[in-house]
């Protein structure tokens, strides 16, 4: 490396202005690749924030032809001492509660019960099934468990009334009509609908711990709950604070369940933050999205603020 | 030779090494299949819903008495935007995973191999999109961004939207596979005369090959499944895109009964499954490769 670059440093010195046409065609054919990326991202991510953001300090209405006026934080005041911006931020947080733990416990189980599978085919079976509910697409998802937790007709009611009568028609449980058994329902579809990706992802972070380490450990004498807890656990955390991270995000901002189960109902526990905004942006009176706007930025930066707490608690340590 | 004989001896040495399987192995497996149950029947609950014959489905048994397979045409011919939807969703699906994949390769090349001035940034940027919920904040400004360009109501317009998706992760995929081509590979390329573009595609591409199924798959179950905008920028039924109008369906009796829903459903699923199905070794060697580390 040093030999190579003593030989080329007179040659650079020579043709500066050369080297640094050489750098900005460099640069420029750099950005070019990154050109559609970047229209894309900007014109459909970026741009739309700072849209929101200003038009969150606006009265702007879309059914009606006014432009937009400069408001101030009216929006905001508006918003915070509205009760239900309170409880749909709430019932936001009530389903996060619910729903994160199991989406990280269940799979890292599996995940240690998968990855000591020794027949390599039976390994390869179990991975598949395990991905099938990933690679079914979210709406598929939801509109399949909004049959299996119909009311009438839906396979599981039909096993607690008819098959093992522990219900009758009359009292069987409504999963999804607004009930308090909405959220745990909903709660229940979305860890089905991850474990198998975030098996995966616990399985990747196992195949990179040396296998001699926990068998070492083994011969002298450690329990398996003393293995999983010295070495197994602190080798996953870099994987564990990117699902908390990353989960907790998807489930405090979940939009298309409420919309699909849910709809607008004010006093449903779907009726969280995110169907606020949508219900104000493009469903009641005139479209405040003004309003909507600042109701978003609300739920927004609160999660935002909870995630930041989570890195600090889930950073691996030393 | 010798070299494939190695990975080999490598991949299964770890596994020899652990200790043979006794009382504890059956637990586990019991545990797993267990799990393996639950995540398989209601998907199998679905399939056989949609061969059962109309008495079966509503007298709501696992397993029908009478089979019968005629949903399947009965829905093509019966419900009519049901063509046009699955259309769409194809074309819309089929656009957007194509210009992801190409946005997110020539991204992912030049975020590692070109490395302009001031790319640092950008990455910085792309991560810290991944933790704002901007799907649903993004909303109000993209209706107003499709109104503006004439686009509400319009299939096609659904396309621009949708590639943002997963654009980020996708490039954050390609990036890192991209980061296990050695530099040098690259440059010698380079050297020897040819454009980025042409390095890309001969020595790059084939070397990424399996992050690409991966961001294919990921990019097509994102399209394929999509419902916030769907719904938000289209209105008219014969415009919208399949997950719409299953959503909106209500099982019952007609032309939406449940076994014909059921047909609906699985002929909309099964295209991903196979899909995988097929994918699936490369698709967890890009996952192992790059994607989880991303």
């Amino acid at each position: 490396m040093s030999e190579t670059s003593l030989i080329l440093e007179p040659e650079r010195e020579a043709s500066g202005f050369g080297q640094q046409l050489a750098g900005f065609w460099r640069g420029a054919g750099g950005w070019l690749f990154l050109a559609p990326a970047l229209i894309f991202f900007f014109g459909y991510q970026v741009w739309p924030i700072v849209r929101v953001l200003w038009l969150s300090f606006t009265d702007y209405q879309f059914l009606t032809n006014k432009p937009a006026n400069w408001v101030g934080f009216d929006n905001y005041i508006q918003a915070a001492s509205d009760p239900l911006m309170w409880a749909s931020l709430g019932r936001a947080a009530w389903f996060t509660i619910l729903f994160l733990p199991g989406t990280i416990i269940l799979p890292l189980l599996m995940a240690i019960l998968i990855d000591r599978v020794t027949n390599p085919w039976l390994a390869t079976i179990y991975r598949m099934i395990l991905l099938v509910p990933a690679v079914i697409p979210s709406t598929l998802i939801f509109v399949l468990w909004k049959w299996m937790y119909n009311y009438q007709s839906g396979p599981i009611n039909h096993l607690l009334v008819d098959t093992f009568g522990l219900f009758t028609i009359q009292n069987a449980p409504q999963w999804l009509g607004g009930t308090k058994l909405t959220l745990p329902s909903i709660a229940v579809m979305e860890v089905w609908w991850g474990l198998g990706y975030h098996t995966i992802f616990f399985l990747a972070g196992l195949a990179a711990i040396p296998k001699d380490l926990p068998d070492a450990a083994r011969i002298d004498g450690a329990s398996e709950w003393q293995v999983f807890w010295h070495i197994t656990r602190p080798q996953l955390a870099p994987i564990m604070m990117i699902l908390v991270v990353l989960r907790f995000g998807t489930a405090m901002a979940v939009i298309d369940e409420y919309l699909i189960f849910g709809g607008f109902n004010r006093a449903s526990p779907t009726y969280t933050w995110t169907i606020f905004m949508y219900d104000q942006a493009f469903k009641s009176g005139l479209w405040r999205q003004g309003y909507a706007a600042a109701i978003g930025m609300i739920g927004a930066v609160a999660m935002m603020c909870v995630m930041v707490v989570l890195i600090r608690i889930f950073r691996p340590r030393g | 030779m010798s070299l494939e004989a190695d990975i080999a001896d490598q991949e299964i040495a770890p596994e020899a090494r652990r200790e043979p399987e006794g009382r504890g192995a059956i637990v586990r497996h019991l545990i797993i299949n267990f799990f393996n149950l639950i995540i398989l029947l209601p998907l199998a609950w679905v399939f056989i819903m949609s061969v059962k014959s109309l008495p079966d489905a509503m007298r709501g048994d696992f397993w029908p008495r009478k089979f019968d397979f005629t949903h399947y045409a009965f829905v093509f011919q019966r419900i009519e935007t049901l063509p046009v939807n699955l259309f769409n969703s194809i074309y819309v699906t089929a656009a957007t995973v194509l210009i992801t994949c190409v946005c997110a390769v020539l991204a992912g090349y030049a975020l590692v191999h070109i490395r302009p001035r001031g790319v640092g940034a950008v990455v910085v940027i792309f991560l810290v999109s991944l933790y704002f919920p901007v799907r649903v904040v993004s909303l109000i400004s993209i209706y107003e961004t499709q109104h503006f360009l004439g686009l509400i109501n319009n299939t096609s317009g659904l396309i621009l939207p949708y590639v943002t998706l997963q654009l980020v992760i996708s490039i954050l995929i390609m990036r890192s596979m991209f980061q296990l081509v050695p530099h040098e590979i690259i440059e010698s390329a380079r050297i020897d005369g040819a454009g980025h573009f042409k390095t890309l595609w001969e020595i790059g591409l084939p070397m990424v090959r399996n992050g690409l199924v991966v961001i294919f798959i990921v990019n097509f179950v994102t399209a394929w499944g999509e419902y916030l905008l769907g719904v938000t920028l289209i209105d008219d039924q014969a415009k919208r895109t399949m997950p719409v109008v299953l959503a909106a369906a209500q099982g019952g009796q007609g032309q939406w009964s449940w076994p014909n829903l059921a047909a609906v459903y699985v002929i909309v699923v099964t295209p991903g499954i196979i899909a995988f199905g097929f994918a699936q070794k490369l698709f967890f060697k890009g996952l192992l490769e790059g994607a989880l580390k991303g």
